[in-house]
Order: structure tokens, then sequence, then C-alpha cells
């Protein structure tokens, strides 16, 4: 006998961006094993379209959220806030560009295929589940999509043994620290009886435990797993070498995409479902914090291949991120994504400008490509001092905006130690930018050095677009402030 | 939690309330952990990695018993099927895929061994303190085995998300081996 | 049966598992550990499941062990690739990038 099966309720609207994401990747993968001769230009049109359209709709569905307040469905698995939302935007971003610089790189490289394309979208997909999950089976599953794909986006460059290497050293770290996660989870599980975020927060709430050990256990397990995914100190070994050695367009996705997502994660679980024992992980992630912003900042001075320059700097940027979060207020929240959105747009232009720098084989990489790019190509060496001081954080810059939002927001708390570490980080950091554009303007081409043709038109797109917005956030931060003060993070019972 | 509680929390058995537990589950949990144990150690030791993949079968079989032992069944026939069927299988085509690695794992520096086992150790350590604080001499309520159609309403009902995801996972897995496996 | 016999269990295997993921050098020894570990965490689920007498526990290590297919087939897939260019899973010759 089997009894009839009550189905939950499902708020298909808010579904629509994970849907979209996911189809988009299955139909691509469906059409291009069918169709014998793709028009090149199809998938990375594709792929844009279906972030462009996520981006869009997420216009009426930010509205009808802030009409209708947050909500929670299919068995409160799976919830729907402002700050989703706002993550789901960065992501449809962060996919766009990733696909627009990707447009030239596959056909420059002559990798053929369109599976790059697919597996973006799947991560993206992966990465929304993530941004909106209730329930920590749902959370961990959304960031095992992104992973698996990302692994595999990490190993495409198919004729770069450093890719290859790239990849597989990130997959065994990563599943590694999926482990942790995944035991983390089971222990708080075990603690609280629940998977469910919304209740375990009011288990917490409500109930005092004498012996937490095994909570606190998993707690440390938890920052670990998740720790490893954005890349804080210690768990950063895995950052410069994954992002010397993948294809440039993949990490930008995983810079921009993977660690918006994966903060998105930290403050559901974090800040929300675990905000009553703030006080035991506060230390930690102020510790942490603290950690990443110098040791980041200070051996990206030392670098001398522009990559793992980067892959430091955005270890620095994590490191500020995480002085944001451990205020564990609404304002560190906010300031935050705010953050976030910002880094999403310095990151991706910076790595369109790396992809055209690079050059066939996507192999140039050291200071010398750039030395004199202030000559042979004062346009995108523009762009590129835009981005650079975005990084850095100089005054109307949006990157200035964000930083002094996460400082302000730590300030509030009370960590003012904190704030200094990260203000004397910042100017350390200062000297990487520096550095790069010392070498862009003021030092000869080298000799033999072939003039690189002209700038692919996807990647300048990417970079000038971002230069553009991280200019106009820097002079007018109003509109961004207000939205990531809207995008307040909140979890419903369903 | 006392030297007896402790004791009998480790192996299974309870010399002072011996009565009061199924003796016969102690027993198979006994045997089931120590050969879980003995071949989880020999796995991460032994030299042949041939060897390890057979080990890690023990292992997985032992944790399947275990499953049913906790009246999980749908789980433990799973484990069998997926883990031992299938992903042990995997692994060894790895392993002979991979020919020019067989048996070669020796001549690991003593130094990085030193450093995993210490590190393995402080894992052990806190973990079991944090155990034993947390649910000291918390028993297991013998309830009957849970049963299968629970479970899938489960799936098909509150973790349908979760479900669905697993099926795009999969399918993302299936994509990137074949893309990476393919080559040029 | 005490809830911890099940619990100092896993705890063991996930310690043995993280031995095996910091001290091997081979690629494919190095997944399998991982494997131990996913294991330790299905049999804490399986555990507090049948300790809360709940069901979401085993349902999440169902997921837990489709996840471990996946990654597996990822994982060996790179492994292969590597070897094929390499001739070696040895890990502790990916030396290619260095700072």
């Amino acid at each position: 006998m089997i009894a009839a099966l009550t189905t939950p309720y499902v708020a298909w609207w808010a579904l629509v961006p994970l849907i979209t994401f996911a189809v988009a990747g299955f139909l691509l993968l469906t059409v291009a094993s069918l169709v014998r001769r793709l028009p090149a230009v199809l998938a990375p049109a594709w792929t844009a379209v279906a972030g462009l359209g996520v981006l869009l709709y997420l216009v009426p569905m930010w509205s009808r959220v802030g009409r209708d307040g947050a909500d929670s469905f299919l068995a409160g698995t799976v919830g729907v806030d402002r700050s989703s939302i706002f993550v789901t935007g960065i992501l449809a971003v962060a996919v766009i560009a990733a696909a627009l610089i990707s447009r030239d790189y596959l056909p420059r490289e002559d990798l053929p295929g369109v599976e790059l394309y697919v597996l973006l979208l799947m991560s993206a997909a992966g990465g929304v589940v993530m941004a909106s999950a209730n329930d920590l089976i749902v959370l961990f599953l959304g960031l095992e999509i992104l992973s698996i794909a990302v692994y595999v986006l990490a190993a495409l460059h198919l004729r770069r043994i450093e890719s290859q290497e790239a990849a597989l050293k990130y997959f065994l770290l990563g599943a590694f620290s999926s482990a942790f996660l995944l035991y983390g989870i089971a222990l708080v599980y075990g603690a609280t009886g629940s998977t469910n975020m919304v209740r375990i927060s009011a288990f917490l709430a409500q109930n005092v435990l004498v012996d937490d050990a095994m909570l606190l256990a998993g707690l440390g397990l938890l920052l670990v797993g998740l720790g490893f995914k954005v890349a804080v100190v210690p768990f950063h070994a895995w950052t410069p070498d994954v992002y010397q050695g993948a294809p440039t367009p993949v990490v930008a996705w995983m810079a921009a995409g993977v660690k918006a997502a994966g903060f998105a994660a930290l403050m559901r679980v974090f800040v929300l479902t675990l905000g009553t024992y703030v006080s035991d992980w506060r230390p930690a992630f102020q510790v942490i914090a603290a950690a990443t912003v110098l040791a980041g900042a200070v051996v990206a001075v030392v670098q001398t291949d522009v990559k793992r320059m980067l892959a430091y700097s955005s270890i620095v940027h994590a490191g500020f991120i995480l002085v944001g979060l451990q205020a564990a207020t609404d304002r560190g929240n906010s300031s935050v994504l705010a953050y976030l959105a910002v880094y999403a747009f310095l990151t991706v232009g910076s790595f369109a400008v790396v992809t055209v720098v690079s050059g066939t084989g996507d192999a140039s990489h050291g200071l010398d490509a750039y030395r004199g790019m202030g000559r042979r190509h004062p346009a995108l060496a523009g762009v590129f001092t835009v981005l650079l001081l975005g990084q850095a954080g100089i005054p109307f810059t949006g990157g200035f905006v964000v930083k002094l939002g996460v400082l302000a927001a730590a300030v509030d708390g009370g960590a003012y130690w904190l704030a200094g570490v990260a203000m004397l980080a910042a100017a350390v950091a200062a000297f990487v930018y520096l550095r790069l554009l010392v070498a862009m303007y003021l030092e000869e081409v080298p000799s033999g050095t072939e003039t690189s043709g002209a700038v692919p038109l996807g990647a300048l797109v990417v970079a000038v677009a971002s230069a553009v917005i991280v200019l106009v956030v820097g002079l007018v931060p109003g509109p961004l402030l207000d939205l990531a003060r809207d995008a307040v993070p909140v979890l419903v019972a369903g | 939690m006392s030297t007896p509680a402790i004791f009998a929390a480790v192996t299974g058995f309870d010399p002072l309330t011996g009565g009061e537990f199924l003796v016969a589950q102690n027993i198979a949990f006994a045997i089931m952990a120590i050969t879980m144990l003995v071949s989880a150690v020999r796995m991460v030791t032994t030299g042949n990695v041939v060897h390890a993949a057979l080990y890690l079968v023990i292992v997985l079989a032992g944790a399947a018993g275990i499953f049913i032992l906790l009246g999980a069944e749908f789980v433990g026939v799973t484990q069998v099927l997926v883990y031992i069927g299938a992903i042990v299988v995997l692994f060894l085509f790895g392993i002979m895929l991979t020919k020019g690695s067989f048996g070669a794992d020796d001549g690991v520096g003593g130094e990085r061994r030193g450093i995993a086992a210490m590190v393995g150790a402080l894992v052990l350590a806190v973990m079991a303190a944090a155990l034993l604080d947390t649910f000291r001499d918390a028993e297991l309520s013998r309830a009957e085995p849970s049963l299968t159609a629970d479970v899938a309403d489960l799936i098909f009902s509150r973790y349908i998300v979760p479900f669905e995801a697993i099926s795009v996972l999969l399918l993302a897995a299936l994509i990137g081996a074949i893309v990476v496996a393919r080559g040029d | 049966m005490y809830l911890n016999q099940f619990l100092l269990l896993s705890a063991a295997l996930f310690a043995i598992g993280v031995y095996g993921v910091l001290a091997r050098r081979n690629g494919v020894l190095v997944l399998m550990s991982i494997e131990l570990i996913l294991n330790a965490v299905n049999i804490n689920l399986v555990a507090f499941a049948a300790f809360g007498n709940q069901l979401a526990g085993e349902v999440f290590a169902l997921f837990v062990i489709a996840v471990a297919a996946a990654e597996v087939g990822v994982g060996l897939a790179m492994i292969l690739l590597l070897y094929r260019n390499r001739k070696s899973i040895d890990l502790t010759q990916i030396d290619l990038m260095r700072g």
C-alpha cells in the first residue's frame, strides 16, 4: 500500500535563476552534440544571454521580495531573500564576463568545444544553490556542483601541463576540504538534531548546550571547509598555483564567482545559522582575517608572475571581506556584499586584461609582458590602471568605497586592532599594484617582444565595462551601498 | 565518563552492566570496528596500491555492516552497491591505467610522515575529547530498522531539492570526466 | 550500544584518512584516503540518525555516497590525464609552478 505523498510548496518564481542556468547548460550541451558545426560565437553568446536574462529577471524578483518579504519553500530547504538575489546577481555578472573573455580565448588557444560554457553555467547553478540554501545538505550539494565543475574547468587547457597540475592540486585539496566540511555538517547535525539552518538557529537560541564541545568542533571543521573555498590563510596554499595554471577566463570565474558563492555560504552558515555562537567563532575569524590580509600582502610583493600576484591579491581581498564578516552585524553583512560586488568587477576586468596580454599559449604572465604596455596599448593600459588602482583601494574608485565599508563595520564592532592591521596590509598591497603600474608606464619595452595585434572584443568589453563601473561606484557610491544595505540576509522558516 | 564506560564505548563491551544491552550486537560491532581500523591503517601505510584498494574494500564493507547494525539497511545496501560495486572498481581501473605507479609509493620522507601522523593524532584527540564530553554515556535506543519506503518518502518530499541537485552534480561530473579523459 | 562507540570509530577513520591524505604521494591513494573520510562522515550521520530516531541523517548519507561517486569519477579522470602526460602520478612531482 503506497500512501499518497504530500508534495511541498514550490515558489517557482524564486527558482527561475537557478533553473535558467541549469537548463541553459543542458540545452547548450544537447544542441552542441546534435549539430555538427556550431558557429563558434553561439556558445559564448548563449551563455552571456543566459546570464543577462538572469540579471534582468532579478530586478522584478528583488522588488517582489522587498514587497512580500523573504520566503522559504520546498519544505524549508531553499530560501529566497535579498542577499541571495544580490549574490545571484554577482554570479550572473561573473558568468557573462567569463563567457565574453572565453569567446576569443578558446579559438586563440585552439581549444574546441562548448564544454567550458556548459560547465560554467552548471557551476553558476551550483553557486545559486549555495547562495539560497536554507539547509546544510543543500548548501553542501550546491558547493559540490560548483566545485566539481570548476575542477574540470581548471584542467580545460588540455595542452598546458600546468593547467592539469593545477586542476589536480585544486581537486585533491578541494575534495579534502569538502570532506572536512561534511564532517563539520555531520557534527552540527548531531549536536542540534537537524540540518535545516532555521531549525538549527532556533534550537541554539532556545537551548543552552552544556556540553557543546562537539558543536564547536563542528564549527571549526565548517570553517576549515569553507575557508578552503574562499582561500583564506592558512587554507590558501592552492590559490597561487591554481590561478597560475588554470586557463585565465576560468580564473576570472573562480576569483569572482566562486568567492562570492563561498562568502555567501560563510555568511549564511556562521552569521545567520550559528549567530548565537558568535562569541566563539569571532576570535577565530579575526585571527584568520588578520593573518590573511598580512600574509597575502607580504607574499604578493615578492611575486614576479602577474597571475600569482593577482592570486595573492585575491587572498588579501578575501581577508578584507572576512574583516567585514566577523562583525556579524547588518552593517557588516552589507559591507561584505558590497565588497563582493565591486571585487567581482575588479577581478574579472583584471583577468580580462591578463588574458589579452598573456598571448597565445596563455603563457606570458611575467612582468616583462607588461613592460611598456602604456605605449603599446594605451587604452588597455589605461583600463588596467583603473582596475589596479581600484584593487589597491585608491580614493575615487569602487575599491576605496567598499574597503572603507568593511573597515567601518569592524570598527563598529570594536575590532580596532583588526581594522588597523587591515589598513597596514592595504598599504603594503598597494605596492604590488604600483610595481605593475611602474612596469607598464615607466619601463621600456624589452627588445624581442613582438607587439601583439588588436585587442579581442570580448575581453575589451569586459575590461572597459568593469573599469567604468569601478569608477562610477567610486564617484557615486550611493546606489550600490543602498542595494547592499537592503540586501539583508535572513532565514525564514518554511 | 568513568573508565569502564570509556572501555565500553571503545570496545562495545561493558564489564559492569554487560547484561544491560545486546551482547551480540556489541560483539559484531567490536569485530567490525577492529577489522575496519586495522584495514584503514594498512590502507594508508601499505606500499602496494592494489593492496590499498583491497583494504579499502574491507573498510567499506565494514561500514556497510555498521549501517545495518544501526538499522539503516537501505544505506548499507547502497554502500555495497555503489561504493564497493562501482567506486572501488573505478579505483582499480585507475590503478591499472596508471600502471607505472604500481607499488611506487615508498620513499616518502620520514619528516612528512611524522607531520601527517601528528596532525592525524591531533585530530583524533580533539574529536575524541569533544565526543566523550558531549555524549558521555548516551545509549542508542533499540528502535526498529528504518523502512526504505520512509527514506524514499523523505527524499521525494523534504529533500527533493538535494535529490535534483545530485542529478545536476552527476551530470556535471560526467561531462567533466569525459572532457578531461578524452584529451586531445 | 553506546552512541559514542560509533562516533569514536568514525573519528578514528577520519584521523586515519587525514593521515593518508597528508602522507601519501600517489594521487590514487590520496583519493582513497578522502573516501575514508567520507565514510567516517557517513557513519556519523547514520549513528546520529539512529540516535535521534529520525531519517534525515540516512538520507544525507545517501547523498554523500552519490557525491563520493561523482568526485572519484572526476578525480580519476584528472589523474589519468596527468599520468598520460607525465608518466607519473607522484604528487611531489607536481612542481612546475613555483612562486
